[in-house]
Formats: structure tokens, sequence, C-alpha cells
């Protein structure tokens, strides 16, 4: 046990140093996310899930959410720049905010 | 109707001084013609004038409860021209339904004048029974009177009834009667008073198609470009006796006989120029139907996709283009004339109960002007659009209820129109092929420029 | 489209006026391809009329019409009552409303032109149209796997192939029609997601299939597909970012969307068709998370961390799919999908499944008929894509071994099998050709590498191809010296023959066994002359003008669509085969006597019997034919009063002569075929009551009907139709003819008195299905 602790101190640690800026903010946002979804999904465990559909967009947009910002960061982390392609960091950014139009656009009409 | 109104108010102060006239009917010849689903009369009036004035004009009237069944009245002088027929109200006959026409010539005193009346009566034949099973016999009666009914004393007459068959059950004699094949007279009778009414009844068969077109809707498109579409939809319905009982294919197929009650087809008569006929319901094409050219009309036999027996019914479309220089015509003032008929024949001895037409005029006609031939009532104008339009076609919708053939006959709608609006449509296309040229070399401009900057930015 | 616009305007900058010409080539031959498609469906419309085909477009075409006449959001909400009386039909939420929706907004934009053309029209020819877009996304997706001459060769082949064009004949108005082309779309916009990893594209994936989730319960496929893709690629060590990011993000939103199609419902979170997919994302993310933390710490650290992550992982994902199961939460799986696995299921446990022909399995000559030489250069072209595997040819390789195992099971999914069978086939050919076709300066090995500068390689490949579709061979056979000129000029004028063969093939089918209305029916004299059998509209339009609107008819299911669509009356079952128990209740009717029939109809509010009888014209599929299933779907519902065996002989036969059984010689369904039919002649050879269909005298000829009468039959005793009598109509004693009419004419009005007052008198009638229904449900 104690050596985890070891191992998650120490990628603590390299984490901070060697992360960009950037990647931290969207590390941070994702975070957000994460612990909203814990949120919802805890309230759903003691409230129940009555507005079925209300609840499965609202965690839904959370997951997608999360998933978007982790591709985001994929995309944009300067280390993954040969596997993308002719994708910019700007251009990764326009995707992800055309996609999260369009997620919230159907979220909208399904929370009802 | 303002006009009609002033003319019933003007034939109203003509009567007026014929109403106490010294007209008698000298001979009546009248033929009652059973043999189709309508009752039309035909009789053959001598007048003569026994007062001391010049008569102008003389009455017919009806039998009382006769009106609504009447489609159609004509008079005719005895060189075969068509007299002002005008329905008149009179206080000597009460609420009777009196018409006053108009003698081209008029009517010295001692003189006499031949006229042809002729009246057209709907719905009077009742079958009786009034549901048969397939294989019996469809039997009508017919109520009538046995007198000529007129408002002056007729001195002779007599009265031969036509039957569409020789099996008659029975039939009033009031003698003097005989009866030969299909055909009853009755008479001659003599010195007959005003108004008199002797009920005459004939129970006959009759295998004559009982087929009413319950509601008629005809389309008429216009087209500069030198078409003219018609379009009917057409409910019609058996109105013989019921079916009673099943229908039996079996027994259908093993009757060959021509004269049964149901009706298996019709023939509709099309203009001699019409082309590219189809002929469908809402569930596609009807497949038997077929056409024979004849030399001055086409004949086209419809056969309904069932055969219709009393009660049933059924609907269908047929659609017909003509070109328009046969029906459109310029005036030299430069107005267009478009001359074409209100009603087309639907079947022989036709029965329309309503009839909508529906003219629609090209783009940007204006200053329209209707002429019926004879009274309709005129729906209010609607626009309709069609293949690009951006104004929208006039439609003038006109209505009529009980019609028969004798109302096949022309309208005349006259307006103006520029040619140049014939070019409004292509014209428009290629403007709008043009915009989407450019906007497609506009957007690929554009995208390069943007492009181009996103290269600079990732480099 | 930002990427798109770019990649052509940076190949416009590379390349010159030779890029113009192949891709004008490229157009042409898409062009041609399209308008080959669309014509070479056309022979139904040409031979017949522009109408709508079979049984299901009619509900199809029905339903459009219902949504362009009441606007969308009613069509949503449309609660059939004509359908499954008493039940009803919530349409709104058991279709895929993807077809209606695509034809009524071509519809709705026509008319915005003022272009007024009839929504008929529209259904009639919207298989046709999208055939072409079909081709065109199957161009683009064999152009992503392999290169664009094997996409042309691809899209010419969906254009014509007969396994594609039975489903989308102009007139088969049907889901397939629209969803083979966002099947393929889907498929297309997957594999350039895959290759770029841009969340544009897989944004762009879930939205086409989005559509394909509208438009066809076979969006099944699409969902399993990718995530098994991703699967295998994960087990062959192919994970990169790219696939996380396309699949991630597409599994998603593909989730969020597909729930709002109210059909589908929240079944992709619930049903174990959808679970793989959901397992898959969890598991790329694990992957994903493992991943990074590889990247950041060192070797031994990360496999500590990995035991514990490993731990836990697994104990949750066991405990969450044992919490989901016990509660309920996530259904087995559907009848349907059981029978794609055990190809027995089906006869033993849902014969309503098993009666449907085109859910049968699949011979080995349908495959022959209607894919020709594709089904034998197919796997040429997976041996291809085998060979040179890269991420994208392992999704198609899945593909088509899936669907071949589909096909083969069923022969419904012949369809789904098609697509790529042309595919791997335009793969084969283009890679023949450009053995025998190529002059040889450059060798093409250097390709299954060559995954970064596809689109450098894929213009290359592009220019040559576009060269060789035109007929320069000669030249280019004169000047090869690596294969010896005869060899290749005998290979290629073989391989045109093949292809010519194949066109032949194509039309033939098409022309033959895939253009009939199936509703209008043509026979040729022996003169050549052609009759036309109209009698189903026949006797749809009879019902349509002469029974009261409200009239119920009773049919086998195959005809309720047609009757709902054509005749516009209440059915009481119909092909959306819903509820089993309904149609079992039919079933019954049909296999009962009459006494006991006339119970069942009159507790279900029968005022016609339909029946297709074909006995006169020799038509196979009537009802009679059909019979058997009836039994065996009664017999499913009610064992203790139908039984199977009692309607075969003792030996086991099934007839309809003299021989046959009693209790089938007296059913209803039996009664109404030949009704008065023992008493025709068809011609003088045969004797009376001879049945064309069975060839066979009938053996119950003379018998009367207590509780129903003829009301209709059509002219060549196709569809006849039988009324079913008032209680008051059979009872009545026996009165002299003379006051009978009297007495006729009374009671005519007195049914009508009756009718009016009929909801109320009914009432306790509909009250006994609900507990019907409880019962069965």
């Amino acid at each position: 046990m104690a050596k985890i602790g070891a191992v998650i101190t120490k990628f603590y640690n390299e984490y901070s140093t060697k992360t960009p800026k950037k990647l931290k903010i969207i590390d941070a946002y994702l975070l957000y996310i994460l612990l909203t979804g814990v949120v919802q999904f805890v309230y759903c465990l003691l409230v129940g899930t009555f507005p079925f559909n209300s609840f499965l967009s609202g965690f839904i947009s959370c997951v997608s959410s999360f998933v978007l910002a982790v591709c985001l960061r994929l995309q944009v982390n300067p280390e993954n720049k040969n596997q993308f392609y002719g994708i910019s960091p700007e251009r990764g950014f326009a995707d992800f905010i055309f996609a999260h139009a369009i997620l919230h656009l159907v979220v909208m009409n399904f929370i009802g | 109707m303002y006009k009609y109104l002033v003319c019933g108010v003007f034939a109203f102060l003509l009567t007026l001084n014929i109403a106490n006239s010294d007209i008698i009917n000298k001979n009546v010849e009248r033929v009652i013609d059973l043999s189709s689903q309508l009752v039309k009369i035909s009789a053959t009036i001598t007048l003569e004038n026994t007062g001391k004035n010049t008569e102008s004009s003389f009455l017919v009237i009806l039998e009382p409860n006769t009106l609504r069944n009447l489609s159609y009245i004509s008079v005719k002088d005895s060189h075969k021209d068509e007299l002002k027929v005008t329905p008149v109200k009179l206080e000597k006959y009460g609420d009777k339904d009196v018409f006053s026409v108009k003698l081209n010539q008029q009517l010295a005193a001692g003189r006499t004048a031949v006229v042809n009346l002729e009246c057209i009566f709907t719905n009077t034949l009742v079958p009786y029974p009034s549901s048969i099973t397939q294989k019996e016999r469809q039997l009508v009666r017919y109520f009538g009177n046995h007198y000529f009914y007129s408002p002056y004393i007729t001195t002779k007459q007599t009265t031969s009834v036509v039957a569409n068959s020789r099996s008659i059950e029975t039939y009033t004699k009031l003698k003097p009667v005989s009866q030969s094949d299909a055909t009853i007279t009755y008479g001659p009778y003599t010195d007959i008073k005003e108004l008199q009414i002797s009920p005459m009844t004939v129970h006959f068969e009759s295998n004559a198609p009982f087929l009413t077109v319950t509601r008629l809707e005809r389309l008429i498109e216009v087209s500069h470009w030198g078409n003219i579409a018609v379009q009917e939809n057409i409910d019609i319905l058996h109105t013989g006796a019921k079916l009673k009982g099943p229908f039996s294919r079996y027994d259908y197929q093993r009757d060959t006989s021509n004269n049964h009650h149901s009706i298996k087809s019709y023939k509709t008569i099309l203009p001699a120029a019409a082309h590219s006929a189809y002929y469908r319901d809402s569930n596609g094409n009807i497949s038997t139907s077929q056409v024979r050219v004849r030399k001055d009309w086409i004949e086209l036999e419809l056969r309904p996709r069932y055969p219709l027996f009393g009660g049933w019914r059924s609907s269908y479309t047929l659609g017909y283009s003509v070109p328009s220089y046969q029906y459109l015509y310029k005036t030299p003032a430069g107005q267009y004339v478009l001359r074409m008929r209100l009603i087309d024949n639907v079947f022989d001895d036709m029965h329309v109960v309503e009839l909508e037409t529906s003219i629609v005029l090209p783009v940007g006609v204006t200053n329209v002007k209707l002429n019926t031939p004879y009274q309709v009532e005129r729906l209010s104008d609607s626009l309709t659009y069609k293949y690009l339009d951006t104004k929208g076609r006039p439609i003038i919708r006109l209505k009529k209820t009980n019609l028969v053939e004798q109302h096949i006959q022309d309208f005349e709608i006259t307006y103006d129109w520029q040619p140049i609006l014939l070019l409004h449509e292509p014209i428009l296309l290629s403007i709008a092929l043009y915009l989407l040229f450019l906007v497609v070399i506009v957007y690929v401009r554009l995208d390069f420029s943007l492009s181009k900057a996103e290269h600079v930015k990732t480099q | 489209m930002v990427q798109a616009g770019r990649q052509k305007s940076s190949t416009m900058l590379k390349i010159n006026s030779k890029t113009g010409f192949s891709s004008l080539i490229i157009f042409t031959v898409l062009l041609l391809a399209w308008i080959a498609g669309f014509s070479s469906r056309l022979f139904a419309v040409i031979r017949f009329e522009s109408i709508i085909h079979e049984f299901d477009p009619w509900f199809n075409y029905r339903a459009t019409a219902y949504m362009v006449d009441n606007g969308f959001y009613k069509f949503l909400n449309w609660f059939d009552e004509r359908a499954w009386y008493p039940l009803g039909r919530i349409v709104g939420g058991t279709v895929y409303p993807g077809l209606m929706i695509t034809s009524g907004s071509i519809h709705y934009i026509l008319h915005l032109l003022n272009i007024n053309v009839h929504i008929r029209d529209i259904c009639v020819f919207l298989a046709p149209i999208f055939s072409g877009l079909t081709a065109i996304s199957t161009y683009f997706l064999t152009k992503e796997l392999w290169s664009a001459g094997a996409g042309l060769f691809a899209a010419c082949f969906i254009a014509i192939v007969p396994g594609y064009i039975s489903r989308s004949v102009a007139g088969s108005y049907d889901n397939e029609g629209i969803a083979i082309f966002a099947l393929q779309f889907t498929y297309y916009l997957w594999v350039k997601s895959v290759k770029t990893g841009s969340i544009f594209w897989s944004c762009m994936t879930a939205l086409s299939y989005f559509y394909m989730v509208s438009a066809w319960g076979g969006y099944v496929f699409i969902i399993n597909l990718i995530p098994l893709h991703v699967f295998a690629l994960l087990l062959m060590g192919r994970y990169s970012n790219r696939l996380f990011t396309s699949y991630t993000t597409f599994y998603i939103l593909g989730l969020l969307f597909s729930m709002q199609i109210p059909f589908v419902g929240f079944q992709p979170i619930r049903t174990s068709e959808h679970m793989a997919a959901s397992g898959v994302f969890a598991l790329i993310i694990a992957v994903a998370a493992l991943k990074y933390l590889q990247s950041v710490l060192s070797k031994a650290e990360f496999k500590s961390l990995f035991t514990f992550g490993a731990l836990t992982a697994a104990a949750i994902v066991f405990l969450t799919v044992v919490v989901l199961t016990y509660t309920g939460y996530v259904a087995p799986w559907s009848g349907r999908f059981y029978s794609l696995w055990d190809t027995g299921y089906a006869k033993i446990h849902i014969p309503i499944i098993a009666s449907v022909s085109e859910h049968q399995p699949t011979t080995w000559f349908s495959f022959f008929f209607d894919l020709h030489i594709l089904v034998t250069t197919f796997p040429a072209g997976l041996w291809y894509c085998i060979k040179n595997v890269n991420d994208e040819r392992v999704f198609v390789v899945l593909y088509a071994l899936s669907a071949v195992y589909f096909a083969g099971v069923m022969v419904r999914l012949m369809l789904t099998l098609t697509p790529v069978v042309c595919m791997l086939s335009g793969i084969a050919f283009s890679s023949l050709l450009e053995l025998f076709l190529r002059e040889d300066d450059t060798p093409r090995s250097s390709e299954s590498d060559a995954d970064d500068e596809q689109t450098t390689t894929s213009n290359r490949r592009l220019y040559d191809k576009a060269g060789r579709v035109p007929k320069m061979k000669h030249e280019q056979v004169r000047e090869s010296d690596g294969i010896g000129a005869n060899l290749r000029s005998i290979v290629i004028v073989v391989m045109l023959l093949l292809l010519m063969l194949f066109a032949v093939h194509c039309t033939w089918v098409t022309s033959n066994a895939y253009s009939s209305p199936s509703i209008v029916l043509a026979s040729y004299g022996s003169d050549g002359s052609r009759q036309i059998l109209d009698d189903f509209r026949e006797a749809y339009y009879w019902l349509s003008q002469n029974t009261d609107d409200s009239a119920r008819v009773m049919s086998w299911w195959d005809y309720g669509y047609q009757i709902a669509g054509m005749a516009n009356r209440t059915t009481l079952v119909d092909n959306n085969t819903w509820n089993n128990s309904h149609i079992a209740l039919v079933g019954k009717a049909m296999s009962s006597n009459e006494s006991a029939a006339y119970e069942i109809m009159t507790s279900l509010d029968v005022d016609y019997v339909l029946v297709i009888f074909g006995g006169v014209i020799g038509y196979s599929g009537d009802d009679i034919n059909k019979f058997l299933w009836m039994v065996r779907i009664a017999e499913g519902e009610h064992p203790k009063d139908i039984r199977e065996s009692d309607y075969f002989t003792e030996h086991g036969e099934f007839r309809v002569d003299a021989e046959g059984s009693p209790t089938l010689l007296n059913c209803l369904m039996y009664k109404l075929s030949y009704y008065r039919f023992g008493e025709l002649k068809l011609d003088y050879r045969s004797p009376a009551g001879y049945d064309r269909t069975r060839n066979a005298v009938i053996g119950n000829k003379d018998f009367t009907l207590t509780y129903l009468e003829e009301a209709y039959t059509t002219e060549h005793w196709l569809v006849r139709i039988y009324r079913v009598k008032k209680p008051h109509e059979f009872n009545r004693p026996r009165i002299p003819v003379s006051n009978r009419v009297i007495k006729t004419q009374t009671f005519v009005s007195k049914k009508n008195a009756k009718r009016r007052k009929g909801t109320i008198k009914n009432k306790p009638v509909v009250i006994k299905r609900k507990t019907l229904t409880t019962k069965q449900s």
C-alpha cells in the first residue's frame, strides 16, 4: 500500500512539473466534470432516476463533455503531434466546440 | 345575381299584364321519356290567342313539388330558336313554380303559334322495391300527371310514355289508353281545365344505368405554352335499387346477359384533340379502359374497378390535355378569350348532383371577366402556386347543382395578359442557377483564404 | 467541412490539371453509376405504373402521407386506432421515422419551390435516388480503404447488384432503401475518423449513425461492428490516440443520439444488443488511462499501480453487471436476435418470425442469384485486405466476415452483405487490373505501411486509376513487358467478359425477379400479350368505397398494411407483428369451424373477413398455402383448441381434396376460400371445383355459410370479402317471400341504428379484450 502511495506522490510531482499549463487547465476542467458526474450519479442513487431521460441526458452530457475534453487534451498535447496529422490545436478546439454544440442541442431536446 | 334579380323584376312587370290573357292550348302532344334514369318531358304546344290583345309571352307552370327535381327547361319555337325562359312569381298562382316565356314573334289576336317545351327531371324515377337481390330485376316507378299541367285551358292533348322495356308491371289506366311495346299512349283527352291534376303511375322494369355523379370537380389549367390540362375528379353512385344480400361472383360470371341492373362500364366522350388521357383513383391506375378515336371525338370506355350495384359508389380521376389553340383566342383588342365547356360528358344521360369547375389562369392575368351560358354560383377566387411560381395563379371557381347533358355548354373568360410573363420561370431558374454558381465561386475563394490562414498558423 | 476544404485546396495546389481530368472521370463514372442504378430500378414503373409495392411500403407510405398532411409533431404522437383493433397502435413510438422524415422533407422542399409533386411519387422514387447516394458513399468508403479505382468499381457494382436492387426498386418504399446508404456513409465517416482521429469526423459519424438509427433496426449492426473493430484493434495492439478520440466521441454522441428516436428509447443502455459497445467504451477508456500512466511512470511503478487498478476495475465492472442484471435494467436478447445465433430457434419458439419467407436461411442459389460473380471475387479482395492490413482494413475484414455469417442465417440480411461484397470485389478487380494494365515503372510494395502518406499515395494512384478506366488498355498492353502481352490481353478480355456477364445477369434478375409490384400481377398469354390482374386493388377499393368507414376487416396479417393503406379500413392485425397473441387469435378464427370462428369474430367486432384465394388463376401466395402458419401460430397460443396434426391427413399430408382431413375441410379459411368454388368450371377439360394452385379437385364442395355472406369477390377470385352477419340476420324464422321484402327493409334501418349505438353496445367487448391483453403480456 505504501508503495502505491509513493507511486502516487511521484506521479503528482511529475505531473505538476512536466505538464504544460494549457493541459493543466483542461485537466482542471476534467476534474470538475468528473465531480459533477459523480454528484449526479450519487444523487440518482439516493433520490432515484425518476425522469430517467433527464438523468440520462445530464449524466451522458457529463460523460461526453469529459470524453470530448480528453480528446481535446490528446489532440492539443504536443507529445501526440505526430499521431494527429493535420490537426492543429486550433482545429482541435474548433472541433471540440462543434461537438459540444450538437451535443448540447440534443441534450436540450432530450432533457425534456 | 344582381342581373338575375333585375331580369326577374323586369319579367314580373312584363307579365303583370298577361296574367289575364286569353291564351289557350289548342293542341298538346306530350312525350314522357322514361327510357333512361332521367325523365325527359317534351311537349309540342299549339298556342292560340283567343283574346283581343297581342301577346308577347306565355306562361309555363310546373306541377307542385317538382321544381327541385327540374334540372333543365327550354322552350323553342317552330323555327327551333331558343326562347327566353324566366322564372316569375305570380300572385294568382300562389307559390306555384311559374316560368314566363317570351315569344320571338308576337302572337296577334286569333293567331296560333307552335312551341316545343322540353323539361328534364332528375330523381323522379324511384326504384320499387328499393332493394333487390343480385338476381332480381330492377323495377322503377314514375309518378306523374295524366294531363298537361298548364295555366291555360287545353283543348286537346295526347301523352305517350316511353318506358325502358316492354315489361311494364302496372300503369294507371285513364281511358283512352293503349300500350304497344314499351310505349303507353294516353289520350287524346279534350277540354282540360287549367291546373288539372290526375295522378299517373307507371311501374316498369328498367335496366338503364342508374348512375349519378354525386360530385364532379373539374379543373382546367391554362398554360400559354400551348396546353390546357383538364382533370375531373368524379364520385359516382349507383342510385338504382340497392343490392340486398350477397354479391356472388359466381352468379355474376355466369350471367352473361347484357341487361343487368349492375353497371360494368360506361362511355365518356372527350374532345377530339384530347391526348395523354389518364384514368386513375387514389390507389393508382385503373387498368381497364379503352380508347377509341372517332372522327369528331374520342370515346373512352371506362370500367370501374368493380361492377357497380345499387348503392355502391366509386370515384376516380380522369384527366387529359388539349392543345390551347382550339380554346384560347386573342381578340383584336389584345385580350385573351378562353372558351371551354363548363361541364363535359361523363356518360350518356348523365346526372350530376354537384359540379365545381375551377379554372386556373396563368400567372399575372388581370381584368378577368366571366361569361357563363346559364346561371352558376361563383365561389370566391383563390390562388395556387405551381412550378416555381412567385406570384400565384388565380383560380376562378364555379359551382352548380343538378346538371344534365343539356348543360354541356361553353363558358367564356376574357383577361389581359402579358406574353413576357411566359419567361418568368425560366428567368427565375437561370437567376437561381447563376446565384448558385456565384455562391460556389465565392465559397471556394473564401475557403481558400481560410485554409491558407490556418496553414500559416500551424506553421 | 473545413478539413475537406483544406484537403481539396492543398491537392489543388500540389497537383495540376491532371487531377482535374481524373476528378472529371470520377465524377462521370459516379454519375453514370447513379443513372444506371436509377434506371435499372425503374422496370416496375415502366411496366406497371408509379405505385407502392409489396406490404410494408404501404404502411410507410401511409405514415408518410399522414405526416405530410398533419405535420411532424402530430405524426410523432400518432395513435393509429385503425390498426390492431381493438388495441390500436402508437405509430409515432413504434416506427423508425427516418424514412418518412426523409421523403417528407423532400416533399416539403419541393413544395417550397412550388413544385407540386405528389408524395406518392416521392415515395416511389426515393429508393432509386438513394441507391445513387449509396454508390457514392461506397465509392468514398472504398477509396478510404483501398484506392479510388477500387472505389469506382465498387460504386458501379453496388449500383446494379441484384442483392441491393431487390430492396430498392422504384416503389419498394422501405427502410432498407435509405438505410444502406446510411450504413455505408456511417462506415465511411467512421473509417475517415479513425484515420484522422478528428473529433469532427467522429461527430459526423455519430450524426450519420443517428440517421441510420432513425431509418432502420439494422443500426444494431453498426453499433456492434464498430466496437468489434475497436476491440480487434485493441487486441492486435493497434491502440492509438486517434482510435480513442474517434471511438469515444462516436460512442457517447451516438448513444445520446440514438435515444432520441422514440422507438429506440432507452434500449441502447438496457438491452444486451447494445452492451458490447458500452463495454468497449469502458475498455478503451481504461486502456487510454493505462497508456497515459505508462507514459508518465516507470515500468515498475506502473506495474504495481496496474495490479491495484485492474483489481478494483474488475470488481466494479463485475458488481455493476450483477446489479444491473439483477434489477432487470439490462434486458436479455430479443427473439429476432436469438434467431441470428441459433437458426433453429425461431422455428421452435416463434413461428411468426419463421413464417416470414425473408427470415429463412439463405440458400447457395440465392447467394449466386443476388451477387453473381462478386461471390467469387470478394474472397480475393478480402485476401488483399488481410495481406495488406491496416487499421481500416481490419474494419472491412470484420465487416465482411460478420456480414457473410448473417447473410447465411437470414435471406433478408443478404442486404448487409451486398455492400461489402461490392467493395471487396471492387478491390479485387482493381488490383487485378492494376497488375495487368500497369506500365511497370513503380512497383507497388510500399503501400501497406503508407499510413501517413495516404493522401499523397492515393492521389498518385488516383491519377493512375483515372488513366485506366477509359479504354487505353491496348497501348498500355503493348508497352508493358513484365507479363506476356498475350496473357495480359487474355486476362483482360476474360475479365471484361465476366463483368459484362455480370451486368447482363443483374439486368435480367432485376427485370424478372425484383420488379413486380406484387399488388398488380401480370400474366402473359400464349401470344405474348399481357394481361394485368388488378384484383388486389379492386378489392381494396371496393372496401374503401362501399363499406362503412369504421368497418373492421379481419384478414391474415400479411394484408393488414395494404388494407389500411389502400382501403383505409380498420384492421385487426398487420405486418407490424408486435402482438403475437392477437395474431394467434385471428389464426384461431381462421382455423376453427364456422360457429367457433363466429364467436371469436363477434368478440373482436369483425365486420368483414378478407381472404386471398389463388385457386382460379393459380396464384401460389394465397391464404390456403399460408394456412399452416396460421394453424401453427394459433396452436402456439391456444394449444387446447387448435392442433396442427388435425389439419393433416393420416399420412401427414396437407391436402385440400376429398382425402384431406375433415378439420381442414370445415375450417373457416377453407370455407371462405372455396365458397361456391365447387360449382365453378374453369375450363372444359377440368372438373368443377378444380384448384389450379394445388392441382386438386376440392374435397368439400357443397356447403353454405351460416354466419357470413359473400360481400365481394374480385374478377379472378383472388380476393374474397365476406360480411359477418349480425345475430338477428341468421336467427330469423322463415317468412314467406312476400313478407320478406318488408322485413329486410326494416332491418336495414335497424342495422343502421345499431351501428350508431355500436360504441355503447360494444363496450363490454372492449373490456374483454383488455383482460385478454393483460393476460398475454
